[in-house]
């Protein structure tokens, strides 16, 4: 098993899938990448559970949430995750389309650690996942009680 | 303690209907089923030869032989209760008599008049109605035909004075029209005071036409009755009248009286009243006669008033609808009735008018100043301020308008809106003017010895009296005028009020239909420009080297499309959102702005010769971050449009300026730029123009669309002055305190 916790990329366009996965490659990110394309998925994921049941995988170290997602979207899983006290210590980082002020607004509200506008060009996006998966991947600690649960092996 | 002082309204308690007695020129017998002799005057002895008391019981065929059958039968059958019928004549001695006979109840009053002696000739009192009716078909109004109906009746009746006199609101009465002969004296336009004709005399004048007194000097005859109750001789032609009404006739010097009562719609309008000097009887077909007369003259007035009436509501009708229309385009209906000052004076005849609404007071024609004008309405408000008032003495309700009673003797007003304070208000000067009372009004009655009856005034000797602030009354079709004007702007108020509803819907549903499309926009079409930018850096990053350098060129130009496409996407949202984002105004540091914009355009610059002159910056009120979006648009530009100058020249500079709508700070930038044509200087602020090629100067055709719509939001205003290769010059102003449209 990896010493790093995998990442939760939860994205619905496959483009956008390839472009963020070729992105955190350059990143030359040791962590495994998850990818759900939805919020039913992601969640499933999450609590471990329907096609996920039995995952041994641990809690990803960071969930990369698109806010426009088929079923349940994109702010209904930031909620679901800072409601849930069991989850709501992993971090979330909203990655969208969206310059819409409203959402970031309402994800600030429901607990988002960060909030990214994709950019239109690539470079610039490049710089953007790099930073994200820096911080949250790598140099970001898990709090402490998180250890003597599921992820205590991890260190 | 008694109150000595007679009470004017004495007379209207006198039981005038029931006196128990009759005048002596006639003889009257109150009559049961069978022709029984209930009640009869005393008389009748002269006739009958049996005392009253005799009488009584008997039946009329015993008491007064050989009736005629026929009028036997018809004081049986069924007989008027609203008016005396006329039964024949019959003679006793050298006296005739005229039968007539009504009913009061079960029982049948039958009088039985004296006919004086002489003639009536049928055939003359025919040709003088004949002669009234052309008369009064062929003048123009009814005033010009009054005169005419006063000779006629006159002549019917060979009175010394016939007046025509007309009752005023309060009753009132003017003698408006009077034919008359020497024997006595002119009463012509003089006015008699309302307590003359006491309330239950005009009551009894309502209902019962003609009554005379042929002798005022006469003694009233009493009535033997068996009848348990008194008996109403409301209808009877020998009615004895009030002993108060007798020595007013005295007073007046006359001894005999007639009046007959002309009605218009079952009220009381006026009467005919005649008068002689000398003890007067007139037969009952002349009465009759001057009965026709004056009914003639009712339905001629009538007649008039309903056209009259109808021609000045169809005018004032018109004046109505000029006022609507004027209205309807204004966008404040106050604003609207002020642009047809004509129409609005027209509308109820008033000689000035002022519209108040919200506070702002606007004057018409001749009215009092602001301040009179605003203390009406607020005693009006005082006054419980509804719908409608109207005075033409406003002096007399309102005592401080004593000060402006000149311009606002008379007012009629109009309460429009509780919650706006609109009023509009219509004037008539104060018309000064004598009245000539026939008496001095104030000394109707005078108390006669210890007794508190009442006797009526002694001199009827003209009293002149000056009226003043006091103007034209308003008429009740210019009343209704006003209250017209009202109920339509109160249905104007009503059908805005549900337009707004309807448009403030309409447009929220409109701005949710365009944030979803902007919101979907956001999303969804940007997403395809990223992914081609993406893919084009990749293929060129991964497969570049493998590509010549035409497949090369080819990419990149994808990309730089793609990456273009996705700006303006990007632009176009964000001038979109400018319509719905909250603005927070603050003091805003210019000079610290202007620092800020310069640094970061250090990239555009960075290659270029360029001149700054920027002096010290007034600070503005505004929501910082778009108020730097404008300096940064109009700076960038400048740098822009100066690309090929050297060295490049940009001014900014700002001021603070007095305008007519305060105190705004204006901010302008400069440059020697390329400049533009003036001619489309009106396409400048609008969105994607652009007045110069993309390939030349790169851009979306955005950035002075939003510069103008940043200023508009906060109330302030932008201009642009241009010269084909002499540069260009942006000003944008704000309102020193940031507007409330924000």
């Amino acid at each position: 098993m990896s010493t790093l916790r995998p990442i939760l990329l939860v994205e619905d366009s496959p483009k956008d899938i390839e472009l963020t996965l070729e992105a955190l490659a350059k990143c030359q990110l040791a962590n495994d990448i998850h990818v759900a394309r939805d919020g039913v998925e992601a969640l499933d994921y999450l609590y471990a559970r329907g096609s996920h049941q039995g995952r041994n995988s641990g809690e990803p170290a960071v969930v990369l949430l698109d806010l426009k997602l088929p079923r349940v979207d994109g702010l209904e899983v930031l909620e679901a995750i800072k409601r849930d006290p069991a989850l709501m210590q992993i971090p979330v980082v909203m990655l969208t389309s969206s310059r819409e002020e409203k959402d970031l607004v309402q994800s600030y509200k429901l607990g988002v650690n960060a909030f990214v506008v994709k950019p239109v060009g690539f470079s610039a996006f490049l710089e953007a996942i790099q930073d994200i998966g820096v911080f949250w991947a790598i140099l970001n600690e898990p709090p402490p009680h998180r250890l003597s649960g599921a992820g205590s092996n991890d260190l | 303690m008694n109150d000595l002082r007679p009470d004017l309204t004495t007379c209207d308690r006198e039981p005038i209907r029931i006196p128990g007695s009759i005048q002596p020129h006639g003889v009257l017998f109150v009559l049961s089923a069978g022709r029984t002799v209930e009640a009869i005057s005393a008389n009748a002895a002269a006739l009958t030869g049996r005392s009253a008391g005799e009488a009584l019981g008997l039946s009329l065929e015993a008491l007064v032989p050989d009736l005629d059958p026929e009028l036997l039968d018809a004081l049986t059958g069924p007989l008027p209760v609203d008016r005396t019928q006329p039964l024949g004549s019959l003679r006793r001695g050298a006296v005739r008599y005229d039968a007539m006979a009504h009913a009061v109840g079960p029982h049948v009053v039958l009088e039985l008049e004296e006919v004086p002696p002489g003639q009536a000739d049928s055939r003359q009192i025919q040709a003088l109605i004949g002669g009234v009716v052309t008369h009064l078909q062929s003048v123009r109004t009814v005033a010009e035909g009054l005169q005419a109906v006063a000779r006629t009746v006159r002549e019917l009746s060979g009175f010394d004075r016939v007046m025509i006199y007309r009752f005023d609101a309060s009753w009132t009465g003017t003698v408006i029209a009077e034919d008359r002969n020497d024997a006595l004296p002119s009463y012509l336009e003089l006015r008699f005071p309302a307590s003359d004709i006491p309330q239950q005399a005009r009551d009894l004048y309502r209902l019962n036409r003609v009554r005379q007194i042929p002798d005022a000097s006469y003694s009233p005859v009493p009535i033997a009755t068996r009848l348990g109750g008194p008996i109403d001789l409301g209808f009877s032609a020998l009615r004895s009248v009030s002993p108060v009404h007798v020595e007013y006739m005295n007073n007046m010097g006359t001894q005999a009286s007639m009046s007959v009562s002309i009605l218009i719609e079952g009220e009381l309008w006026g009467l005919i009243s005649c008068h002689n000097k000398l003890a007067k009887r007139v037969p009952p077909e002349a009465r009759s006669a001057c009965d026709l007369v004056a009914q003639i003259l009712s339905m001629r007035i009538a007649s008039e008033a309903v056209h009259g009436d109808a021609a000045e509501r169809v005018a004032k009708q018109g004046a109505l609808t000029r006022l609507l229309a004027a209205m309807a385009a204004s966008p404040n209906y106050a604003a609207g009735l002020a642009t047809l000052p004509d129409a609005l004076l027209a509308l109820t005849g008033a000689e000035g008018a002022a519209i108040s609404h919200e506070g702002r007071v606007t004057l018409i024609g001749r009215t009092p100043d602001v301040a009179s004008v605003r203390a009406i309405i607020g005693w009006l408000q005082g006054d419980g301020d509804q719908g409608v008032f109207a005075t033409a003495s406003l002096p007399a309700v309102m005592p401080a308008a004593a000060d402006f009673a000149d311009a606002a003797s008379g007012l009629l007003a109009l309460s429009l809106s509780q919650v706006r304070s609109t009023h509009v208000l219509w004037f008539r000067s104060e018309v000064i003017h004598t009245v000539s009372w026939g008496g001095d009004p104030r000394k109707q009655f005078e108390a006669i010895g210890p007794d508190t009856r009442i006797s009526p005034r002694k001199s009827f000797e003209a009293w002149r009296e000056t009226v003043r602030r006091t103007s034209r009354p308003w008429s009740p079709a210019e009343v209704d005028a006003a209250d017209n004007l009202r109920r339509a702007i109160v249905e104007i108020l009503l059908k805005r009020a549900e337009e707004m509803a309807s448009l403030t819907e309409d447009l929220q549903r409109s701005n949710r239909e365009l944030e979803a499309f902007s919101y979907s926009i956001s999303h969804d079409l940007r997403a395809p420009f990223r992914h081609i930018v993406g893919y084009a850096e990749l293929l060129s990053e991964r497969y570049g080297e493998q590509f010549d350098e035409k497949a090369r060129h080819f990419l990149h130009n994808i990309t730089e499309s793609a990456h273009t496409a996705g700006k303006l996407v990007d632009d176009l949202l964000h001038f979109s959102q400018l319509g719905r984002v909250q603005v927070h105004p603050v003091r805003v540091d210019m000079n610290k702005l202007m620092s800020e914009v310069i640094r970061s355009l250090a990239f555009e610059t960075r290659d270029r010769e360029i001149e700054w002159h920027i002096s010290d910056l007034p600070p503005a009120t505004g929501d910082a971050g778009l108020i730097r979006q404008v300096l940064f648009n109009l700076v960038s530009n400048a740098v822009k449009y100066t690309r090929g100058r050297t060295p490049a020249l940009i001014l900014v500079s700002g001021r603070v300026a007095e305008t007519p709508g305060g105190r705004e700070t204006a901010y302008t930038v400069s440059d020697n730029g390329i400049g533009f044509d003036m001619a489309y200087v009106d396409k400048l602020f609008q969105v994607f123009q652009r007045l110069n090629r993309s390939e030349d100067f790169e851009g979306t055709g955005i950035g002075l669309a939003l510069v103008r719509r940043i200023v508009e939001r906060h109330g302030g205003r932008t201009e642009a002055i241009g010269e084909i290769g002499r540069g260009a010059t942006f000003t944008f102003a704000l309102p020193e305190r940031a507007a409330e449209r924000i």
